[in-house]
């Protein structure tokens, strides 16, 4: 059974919860309040997670069988120590306590079709991981520029706000062109890969850190595109959309 | 980059509060149970303020309560009026020209109060409060929670100013909601009773699943930073001895979280008094009575006044 | 350019870019502005571009982040649905029985689409515009390299250059250019792009364009072939062909601005995709310096947007009414068979926009011969170019259905009425159940769109004498199994299927009935029987088959008017009200659309129409002035 400690309106949090939803996986939530309790930093959390960040997931299915795909026997015979070594915590099950990791390892776990992460193919698997260090980029402004309108955080907004439109620019410049090659995601391909819904949160939220997309025509574009994927599900902040046009 | 030297080049040149009645009103501006005795910041119409809880001696004014101190960030000895109620610590930076509203439910002992949450939005207070008297939107913003399509009519209810009290009082309202009580498989129609008592607050009574002859109170404490920015605080006081007050402040943090986008999306952020600006339907009554209301007590703060 | 442009002087109509053709991806809102006021533009199913003001009527809520769902807007407010096309609004949730007022119509402005741009202008639209009273686009712009000279005021001029922008984006001798926005004023704008150049990718050299500013706005230079690499240091042997490259500078607002741009040839431009990239780089230096030069400014304040009032009417609660509006002139389009004895007739305008109108929607028509009928609108949410109705030659034809099938022909020109709706759809029940006799099928096939486009759960069961008369099969077979058409059946039969049809009322379940007069009446006994609420049940006859009588006199007090007057026998309330200049809108005159409803505060009506519904009819609370009379001595109206 796959815990997520959860905080309805984090943005890093709803990262999971989307790709939990895509993928189809049940799985139980355990609400830490992040504002204005700071459960996050609590001693109870702290003990789970010593960073005291969220989300936080415990995947607590050691047998294949309970999970959504049956590893390859051969896998699993060839590499028993990574389980073994992987950070078992007291309550018994594998915890990982950052998105992009928890991404990483639902998509690589459970999805059917491996095309959320693809993991034998180097070249997709490296921009992926670019991606999700510029996702950090935009958690590390746009995030925060949203901490400091909604819930008073005490940091310097206007430098967030112009670090996330620089951002924003080279990620319109880089959808621009995408689309110019009929590409519909962050990495080329014809589905989305993990490195979509680890970007689209904190940008389908930036305006409630003052930061507007209107100057990005193809981030919102995409942003369309993201919410259309089956399985996609909002957050307060995030508007629902209407069908595709099918052709 | 450019755009955010522009906003905060305006922020400077806002003026503070010219509009008397909203100068010499009480407003909250933060939950007791989160004032610890370190200095806090906040903004009220424009002006810095610090605040904290006050070792016993601090504050020989005979103004208010005396657990708080609040001044001016830039007047640091010299207190402004206290008022401690229904969780929140209400200040005035003029002086206060009406006691602060009665909220007698607050004092049931059977009620579990809970401050809900403080969140920013930019937007007018009284855009936030028209939004809190709005039933038709449940189904489209508050989607599976306090509504859900196809059920969308807002039938009738009643709307009345009071005499004696001068409030806004809107009765007999009633909408459908989905599972409505815990455990019920379909929805029904719930009850509500909206209260403005105060140009910046509103007071929603809403039929209790547990008990008939009650209700349980949502209300709306509206603080206004300046004339385009807010801090929502949420009270709620349920009679319900099951439900942990973590689930009732998450509850009403979605949904609060759920309206700061549409009315981070209202343009313009101010509200227009003005019959003409907008477009109301019947369902509207509540926020004709309150802008005429408004208009009455000629409020200036946070509204586009109508043109004499 | 500190200061707005001068609105009172051309400007107010010159052609902006606001966004590129390519940015409006099917089912997606792009958010706009030009000159300080957000837009919120889309495109429609059809094709069309519609370019709106960015704020729902209704709360001032941005249609920027409203769902853009083919054929209709909807606000994520309060699920407000807005036309395609005309901007008005069809449907407010929270009021699910009512018919919007038509004058509910967000701010429209100009929009055309050339040169792979879709351009607006500052002045908004009035509710009905003329497109020709729109200025073109410079047709010199391009120096004649696309557009063959059009003639001035011709209607096709925007339709024959898209068609023309498409064929060169085709051919590739056309290319867009990705837009950069920018956060400077447009004079500072226009100052750096005169100075515009770019690094040449195979000889990595700086190239510089001498740009011609033909105003603040539009800046036009010269490119050779990349290709051509040799001759670009120098110009001794310039190229014979050289690459037209357009600047257009779109004013955001007072310090915003995009830089919208496009390349054109006279045959295909080759390397499109690194002409793409150097122009995207060139134009990124180009915004750094510009964002430079505004930090040693004082920023100007944002330019100020009015807000355009309301219309009086809509700003009093409850804003609802079906006031009377004037008639608008339309042109037969098309009229096709669309089964045995019925034609199908579509009319478009001759100028402008046709008027909003809801599915169960009617207007009428004046046809050449003196007569006035009623017919349904068949329309699909958002075909807001047409207005199509299904026209059955009766066989008793007075002239009406006889004259339109008979003499009518395309391109001939009629008079119609805008739309009325008194047979609102509510598009809130769990399960909506139409049921049509015969030609009833028109109000119930607009229903019957607009819920299936919607996704919302229906049945539709058509009751026809044979397959010959089922009318707008095409249109049927798209609704798959919720539309099932029941053929050949008698009286008796009929009545047992409707038994079936009706024997389970659910809550929130709604049935819409159109058809004869007998099969009406007996569905609405039926349902009745099953325990159908009334408010459930909602019908619309073709016509009234009811004994009218007219001997009684009887006196009728206005109660806001003031004033009381006498109906003698002979004659009909509605005309008496006429006659000492009480307007009242009306249709059909003979009890059967509801248009002329009045409200009664006192006295008993003697009701002899088939409009109200028998509940209504025994509150006794409104009447239909046309044909409705007075069992009392006397009545008092709310009007």
């Amino acid at each position: 059974m796959i815990t997520l400690y959860d905080y309805e309106l984090s943005g890093n949090c709803y990262k999971i919860r989307l790709l939990l939803s895509m993928l189809e996986i049940e799985y139980s939530k355990h609400t830490v309040e992040f504002y204005p309790a700071a459960d996050h930093k609590s001693e109870w959390f702290k003990a789970i997670n010593p960073l005291g960040t969220l989300p936080v997931l415990v995947d607590r299915s050691h047998e294949p069988q309970n999970a959504g795909q049956r590893r390859p026997l051969q896998q699993k015979t060839e590499k028993p120590h990574n389980e073994q070594t992987a950070d078992l915590n007291p309550i018994d099950g594998l915890t990982l306590k950052d998105s992009a990791a928890i991404l990483v390892y639902l998509a690589t776990r459970y999805d059917k079709t491996a095309s959320w992460y693809p993991s034998s193919d180097p070249a997709k698997i490296a921009q992926i991981t670019e991606w999700l260090a510029f996702a950090d980029g935009i958690t590390a402004s746009a995030s925060q520029a949203r901490l400091a309108e909604g819930f008073f955080y005490n940091v310097d907004a206007d430098a967030c706000r112009a670090r996330a439109h620089q951002l924003f620019r080279i990620l319109d410049e880089h959808l621009w062109f995408a689309e110019h090659r009929k590409q519909r995601w962050l990495v080329a391909g014809d589905l989305p890969t993990i490195a979509d819904l680890a970007c689209f949160p904190y940008i389908i939220l930036s305006e409630e850190g003052s930061i507007s997309r209107q100057d990005y025509p193809a981030i919102r574009r995409w942003t369309d595109r993201v919410k259309r994927i089956p399985g996609f599900i909002v957050m307060p902040g995030v508007f629902p959309i209407g069908p595709e046009l099918s052709s | 980059m450019l755009r955010v030297q522009i906003a905060s080049t305006m922020a400077m040149t806002e003026t503070t509060c010219k509009d008397p009645v909203i100068h010499n009103h009480w407003h909250a501006i933060a939950a007791i149970e989160d004032t610890g005795s370190h200095v806090h910041h906040t903004r009220l119409l424009g002006e810095d303020l610090t605040y904290q809880a006050s070792t016993a001696r601090d504050t020989s004014d005979s103004t208010g309560d005396h657990e708080f101190a609040v001044s001016r960030t830039a007047a640091p000895d010299k207190l402004l009026p206290v008022h401690c109620a229904y969780g929140y610590i209400w200040t005035c930076l003029g002086t206060p020209a009406q006691p602060l509203f009665t909220l007698p439910e607050y004092a049931e002992s059977d009620r579990n109060n809970v401050c809900a949450c403080s969140v920013g939005v930019r937007v007018s207070a009284p855009r936030a409060v028209e939004n809190f008297l709005d039933m038709g939107h449940f189904p489209y913003v508050h989607t599976g929670i306090l509504g859900e399509q196809p059920h969308t009519e807002v039938r009738e209810y009643d709307v009345e100013i009071t005499e004696d009290s001068n409030e806004v009082i809107a009765t007999r309202c009633r909408f459908y909601q989905p599972q409505a009580a815990a455990g019920a498989n379909e929805g029904m129609l719930v009850e509500y009773v909206y209260r403005v008592p105060h140009p910046y607050c509103s007071i929603l009574y809403k039929s209790c699943p547990d008990d008939e002859s009650r209700m349980d109170v949502i209300a709306l404490f509206v603080q206004p930073v300046d004339e385009i920015n807010i801090r929502a605080h949420a009270l709620v006081s349920v009679i319900d001895a099951t439900s942990a007050p973590l689930a009732i402040r998450m509850f009403q943090q979605t949904i609060f979280g759920q309206d700061k986008p549409i009315l981070e999306n209202q343009l313009p952020k101010k509200l227009p008094l003005d019959p003409r600006a907008e477009t109301p339907i019947r369902a509207d009554k509540s926020a004709v009575f309150y802008r005429r209301w408004l208009s009455r007590q000629g409020i200036s703060y946070g509204v586009i006044p109508a043109a004499a | 350019m500190d200061t707005k442009p001068d609105s009172s002087s051309d400007n107010n109509h010159y052609w902006h870019p606001i966004a590129s053709s390519t940015d409006l991806t099917p089912r997606h809102v792009f958010h706009g502005q030009l000159l300080g006021r957000e837009l919120a533009v889309w495109r429609a199913d059809d094709g069309n571009v519609n370019v709106w003001e960015n704020r729902c009527l209704h709360r001032g809520v941005r249609l920027s982040i409203g769902v853009n769902d083919g054929r209709e807007l909807v606000c994520q407010y309060h699920g407000w649905r807005y036309a395609n096309r005309t901007a008005g609004c069809t449907y407010i949730p929270a009021h699910p029985a009512d018919s919007p007022a038509r004058t509910i119509c967000n701010n429209r402005y100009p929009v055309t689409e050339q040169y792979g741009l879709i351009w607006s202008a500052e002045s908004a639209l009035p509710a009905t515009h003329n497109s020709a009273s729109v200025p073109d686009i410079d047709p010199g712009f391009l120096n004649g390299s696309i557009t063959a000279p059009v003639a001035d005021g011709d209607l096709n001029t925007a339709t024959i250059r898209a068609l023309n922008t498409e064929r060169e984006i085709d051919a590739g001798r056309l290319l867009v250019l990705r837009p950069i926005p920018v956060n400077a004023t447009i004079d500072i704008v226009s100052t750096v792009l005169q100075s515009y150049g770019y690094i040449h990718p195979l000889s990595n050299t700086p190239v510089h364009c001498a740009v011609e500013a033909r105003d603040t706005y539009r800046h036009t230079t010269q490119v050779t072939p990349l290709t051509a690499n040799d001759c670009i240091a120098s110009n001794a042997n310039p190229p014979a062909e050289l690459i037209q490259l357009h600047f257009i500078i779109q004013p955001v607002d007072s310090a915003r601005s995009v830089i919208r741009g496009f390349m054109s040839g006279s045959s295909t431009i080759e390397h499109p995709t690194t002409w793409l990239q150097l122009h995207n780089a060139a134009l990124s230096q180009l915004r750094i310096v510009a964002e430079q030069q505004m930090q040693a400014i004082i920023p100007p304040a944002a330019w100020e947007v009015s807000i355009t009032p309301v219309s009086e009417s809509l700003a009093k609660m409850p804003g609802i009414s079906n006031a009377a509006a004037t008639t608008q002139r339309v042109v037969v389009r098309a009229i096709t068979d669309t089964a045995k004895d019925i034609k199908s007739v579509e009319m478009a305008a001759i100028t402008g926009d046709l008027a909003t109108w809801q599915p169960g929607s009617h207007i009428d028509v004046l046809l050449a011969n003196g007569l006035t009928r009623q017919y349904s609108l068949t329309n699909g949410p958002g075909q807001t170019d047409h207005y199509n109705i299904g026209v059955k030659l009766e066989a008793e034809s007075s002239g009406g259905s006889s004259f339109i099938h008979h003499s009518l022909k395309p391109g001939d020109v009629l008079t119609v009425s805008p739309p009325r709706n008194n047979f609102s759809l509510r598009r809130d029940a769990v399960k909506t159940l139409l049921i049509a006799g015969g030609i009833g099928i028109t109000p119930l096939l607009s229903m019957a769109k607009a819920l299936f486009h919607s996704d919302l759960p229906f049945e539709l069961h058509y009751f026809v004498a044979d397959n010959s008369h089922v009318a707008f099969k095409s249109c049927l077979d798209e609704f798959g199994k919720a539309a099932n058409i029941v053929t050949g059946l008698d009286p008796t039969e009929t009545n047992s299927r409707l038994q079936q049809l009706l024997a389970h009322y659910e809550n929130a379940h709604h049935v819409y009935l159109c058809g004869p007069g007998p099969m009406l009446d007996s569905a609405k006994a039926i349902a009745e029987a099953h325990s159908w609420p009334d408010e459930s049940v909602h019908f619309e006859y073709f016509k009234n088959a009811t004994e009218v009588s007219q001997d009684k006199p009887f006196s009728v007090a206005l109660a806001r008017t003031g004033i009381t007057l006498q109906v003698p026998a002979g004659e009909t309330l509605l005309s008496v009200l006429r006659n000492n200049a009480v307007a009242l809108p009306s249709s059909c005159e003979q009890g059967a659309c509801g248009t002329c409803i009045v409200d009664v505060i006192d006295g008993t009506p003697l009701h002899q129409d088939v409009y109200l519904s028998n509940a209504e009819k025994k509150r006794g609370n409104c009447m239909m002035t046309c044909v409705s009379r007075a069992l009392s001595d006397s009545l008092t109206l709310d009007i």
